[in-house]
């Protein structure tokens, strides 16, 4: 790899790149994200180059090997350019079928996605309604690009935002810019990055100014970052790039959660390419323009998040909260000026100031610009992440994206904003999602998660599971926030045993405002959403186990029992998975639980064919 | 532990301000933990005080200040995998392996922890062994998962042969086969180039299989010197166009006859590789 010296070569090497490609020649992409690995994309990936080698075809057909194209649900997925057939769940040996199709020009119709609305296979991967309905700026960039190769990134128009940035010579106009594109913290809170980047440019203080990813991505059930992170690392470099340029900072902090090994490995290899190539480091395309970042990893702990939290964990200390003012901004890392931003944030970018502020403000709605990256799991059929314009409804994203419930159970409540967040009940799916709408509705957007709970889960059980995230996770500095937490987790446990009381009920919403009111980070003043949002949303489902003792989702496990009704066919695979024995019976009869033996672990359930087990 | 092994890591996260996380996750990378002993040595070393230490050290989810087992199983506890019955699925490992989770087991083979999200929900419930992902577990396959880790999770990879397959390779420079059918390895032809370290000059032959390490060679040497390469016909260095994405030692290439290039990490115990069909490896 050489050292680009100027613009000029680097738009060179654009350009000789973008020549070379001859689009014409059939690619196979191989989805090969954390998501994909653990479903066996690696073995794919070497079944490919066996049969690529083994037939002679590594001339005839290209590979490539990308991050997460969103639909987890399908991994491994294989796309096939230029045509856009897509593969869903591939296996070893249907593999080698589809590199012998490619070959021939041929779709293997077998293979295709098969809508389940409609029971029709489909070949495209954009008329598959989950990705039809979704608006993909930057998800759709990772299919494009290998993300340990630099060049490809090039090629695919890297870097030329930065080039333009560089170009104009004025650091105001990028600000301006950002500003005028409405964009907001990808984070959660929704603080406009322009403004940031504003007061940020406006500090003087001559001894250097920070500039940080966000990359602590500890909300469960969220990993949208994860993913721009591992299929797209470049991104997020020159996002930073272009915000050092900005604001006059002249150092980069990635600070990666260390649960995130793919995303680790694939930036520090873009990070040392860039360094080679000399887009990174002093003099930056010989324009006098100097930037470097550097990767810290966390070590898992959720309050890392908040930035004066993770400001502490950068510098090598305990990661406490401290009070703000002084906002980082002002007094970050090592005392010098600090701008926080999303992995999402700094993904988006690139975008602006490639296609320009006015049209990426074009998308979403007023106050509420562009598109928002959502991980949509839990009981849903279509499970994945999706990339949707700002304003849209949850209705929209749950059920013409997520195509509705994977189960037979009703949809009944997503959750949103991890534990910081609340569940917002299936009647108010109208819901636009944005920032303003989300908070009003007892909930926050923050960093994309959305959780999808059936008939099947219990509120009080996920308010108690929340709690007992978040007692774990505080860090203790806020009397309120330590023991407050501690104690709502302990009302919960009692109402989920069937030992609450109604009066329990009511302390409870008592100590959640407290908390709410009288802590000093997000992490504290948010830490009651869960609790207050299921309180009000689903306060019958308390009542009922307060009041009946009975957990009306089969889930608390005190107040529910294990039987087997007549579907059951006496084929005794519960009998062999029961680690206590508790099932009896003879063979081609129907079985009974021993209730007093029953431990309450599931594992007859989930290997019965026959939905012969009852919970209730 | 020897107290110049952790010096080493100090020393290699000294440039870096607030390095002290990062000196952590090292030391417990080597030993599983971070010994008393070893955070004696940082103190010494950084100027920080044990007490100050020890709140990092606890502070962090991911530090244990106890020994742990030789296979670590960590179930993801987040939102989408709880609601999904992982739970059950974590007590289902504590009831087999008779471990609450962050404990170890008494014959120091499994350390089973909870984690608060592993970022891969839409596969949930998750765990975790060894780096090794699976997916959608019931509690029916907690059984199957610790047996399979006992009976050796890469062990497995390998023995399973359609992803294993031959390599026939020859210098990037002379073109020349550097395959040796005389001296096969795991009952195929070896490939066969001269490599140097230190003093020590001489022959190696490694597997062609492309999936297996097994090397053999004329002298002895350590895991984790890196070694150079070089074409036993044109004598020239087989070195490759980038560094290892493992460990970052400069990578040795070779041509692979039926297209494309192969790139292995030059450090001997790293099993850091590239195949290349079609382009450059950057």
């Amino acid at each position: 790899m050489e050292r680009l010296r100027s613009i000029e070569e680097l738009k060179a090497l654009q350009a000789r790149l973008q020549t070379d490609r001859d689009p014409s020649i059939p690619t196979i992409v191989i989805s090969a994200g954390t998501c994909g690995q653990a479903s066996g994309a690696n073995d794919l990936i070497r079944v490919t180059k066996r049969e690529l080698l083994n037939k002679g075809l590594t001339d005839r057909i290209r590979l490539r090997i990308t991050g997460c194209h969103g639909f987890c649900e399908a991994e491994p997925s294989v796309l096939i350019e230029p045509r856009g057939t897509f593969y869903p769940r591939v296996g070893v040996q249907e593999m080698a079928q589809i590199v012998e199709a490619v070959a021939q020009d041929q779709v293997l119709k077998d293979l295709l996605f098969v809508d389940p609305a409609t029971g029709k296979a489909v070949e495209r991967q954009g008329d598959i309604s989950f990705f039809k309905a979704q608006v993909r700026t930057i998800l759709a960039r990772n299919e494009k690009v290998d993300p340990i190769r630099v060049y490809n990134y090039i090629e695919n128009g890297g870097y030329s935002a930065l080039v333009r940035a560089l170009e104009t010579g004025d650091s105001k106009w990028v600000v301006e810019e950002v500003k005028a594109s409405g964009l907001r913290g990808r984070g959660g809170a929704g603080f406009p990055t322009g403004l940031k980047w504003e007061f940020l440019a406006a500090q003087r203080n001559g001894r250097g100014k920070f500039l940080v990813c966000n990359a602590d991505e500890g909300d469960p059930g969220a990993y949208m970052d994860r993913s721009v992170l591992e299929g797209n690392p470049h991104s997020i470099i020159e996002g930073m790039l272009i915000g050092g340029y900005a604001t006059g900072a002249n150092e980069g902090v990635v600070y990666v959660r260390n649960e995130y090994p793919l995303a680790i490995k694939h930036l520090m290899i873009a990070l040392r390419q860039c360094h080679e190539l000399g887009l990174l480091g002093q003099d930056i395309l010989g324009t006098g323009f100097s930037f470097d970042i550097r990767l810290v990893r966390g070590a898992g702990a959720f309050v890392c998040g908040e930035e004066t939290a993770l400001i502490r964990s950068i510098e090598g200390k305990m990661g406490e909260p401290r009070q703000r003012p002084p906002f980082p901004v002002q007094k970050g890392i090592e005392g010098k000026p600090t701008a926080i931003n999303n992995v999402e944030s700094w993904a988006n970018i690139p975008v602006i100031i490639t296609e320009g502020a006015r049209e990426f403000a074009k998308v979403g709605t007023k106050g509420n610009t562009g598109t928002k990256i959502f991980s949509l799991v839990g009981k849903v059929r279509n499970t994945g992440l999706v990339e949707v314009p700002m304003g849209i409804t949850i209705e929209k994203v749950v059920t013409d994206i997520g195509g509705g419930p994977s189960g037979k159970a009703k949809i009944k409540a997503v959750q949103t904003g991890g534990p910081s967040g609340g569940c917002i009940p299936a009647e108010r799916f109208d819901l636009p999602i944005d920032y303003d709408s989300l908070t009003e509705a007892g909930s926050i957007m923050g960093s994309g998660g959305m959780i999808v709970m059936d008939e099947n889960t219990c509120m009080v059980d996920v308010a108690k599971y929340f709690m007992n995230f978040l007692k774990d996770e505080s860090c203790g500095k806020c009397y309120t926030c330590r023991k407050g937490i501690q104690r709502m987790h302990e009302i919960l446990e009692d109402v989920s045993n069937g030992k609450g009381t109604l009066d329990q009920l009511d302390v409870l919403e008592e100590l959640a405002v407290v908390v709410q009111d009288t802590t000093m980070c997000g992490l504290g003043q948010t830490a009651s959403n869960p609790v207050l949002s299921t309180l009000r949303y689903f306060r019958r489902e308390y009542f009922e186990h307060v009041e009946k003792h009975r957990c009306p989702a089969g889930v608390c496990k005190e107040l529910v029992t294990y039987s087997i009704n007549e579907n059951c066919t006496g084929c005794a695979a519960c009998v062999r998975v029961c680690p206590e024995k508790a099932i009896a019976g003879e063979k081609k009869k129907r079985h009974v639980i021993d209730t007093s033996e029953c431990i309450k672990c599931g594992a007859c359930k989930t290997v019965c064919k026959f939905d012969a087990i009852d919970v209730a | 532990m020897k107290a110049d092994e952790i010096l080493s890591i100090v020393d290699k996260h000294e440039g870096d301000r607030g390095g002290l996380i990062s000196i952590f996750e090292d030391i417990q990378a080597k030993y599983s933990y971070l010994p008393a002993e070893a955070l004696k040595v940082v103190a010494d070393a950084t100027g920080r005080s044990p007490v100050d230490l020890y709140a990092v050290a606890t502070f962090y989810k991911s530090f244990s200040l106890k020994p742990r087992g030789k296979h670590l199983c960590s179930v993801c506890m987040g939102t989408a995998c709880h609601v999904r019955g992982a739970p059950v699925i974590g007590g289902e490992f504590a009831r087999q392996l008779k471990v609450t989770p962050g404990e170890t087991t008494p014959d120091k083979e499994f350390t089973l922890e909870t984690v608060n999200c592993l970022g891969a929900c839409a596969l949930g419930p998750i765990v975790v062994v060894d780096g090794h992902y699976f997916s959608k577990v019931d509690s029916a396959r907690v059984k199957q998962i610790i047996k399979k880790t006992r009976d050796g999770l890469d062990e497995a990879e390998i023995k399973a042969d359609r992803r294993v397959y031959l390599l026939t390779v020859s210098c990037s420079r002379c073109n020349h086969s550097l395959m040796d059918p005389d001296h096969p390895i795991d009952g195929s032809p070896s490939i066969r180039v001269t490599a140097s370290s230190g003093r020590e000059h001489g022959w190696i032959r490694l597997s062609s299989l492309y999936g297996s390490f097994t090397v053999e060679s004329e002298f002895g040497i350590r895991t984790d010197t890196i070694v150079d390469f070089f074409c036993p016909h044109c004598h020239a260095e087989l070195k490759g166009a980038s560094a290892c994405p493992l460990c970052r030692a400069p990578m040795i290439s070779m041509i692979v006859r039926a297209g494309g290039i192969v790139q292995i990490c030059s450090r001997r115990g790293c099993k850091g590789h590239m195949l290349d069909l079609n382009g450059s490896g950057f």
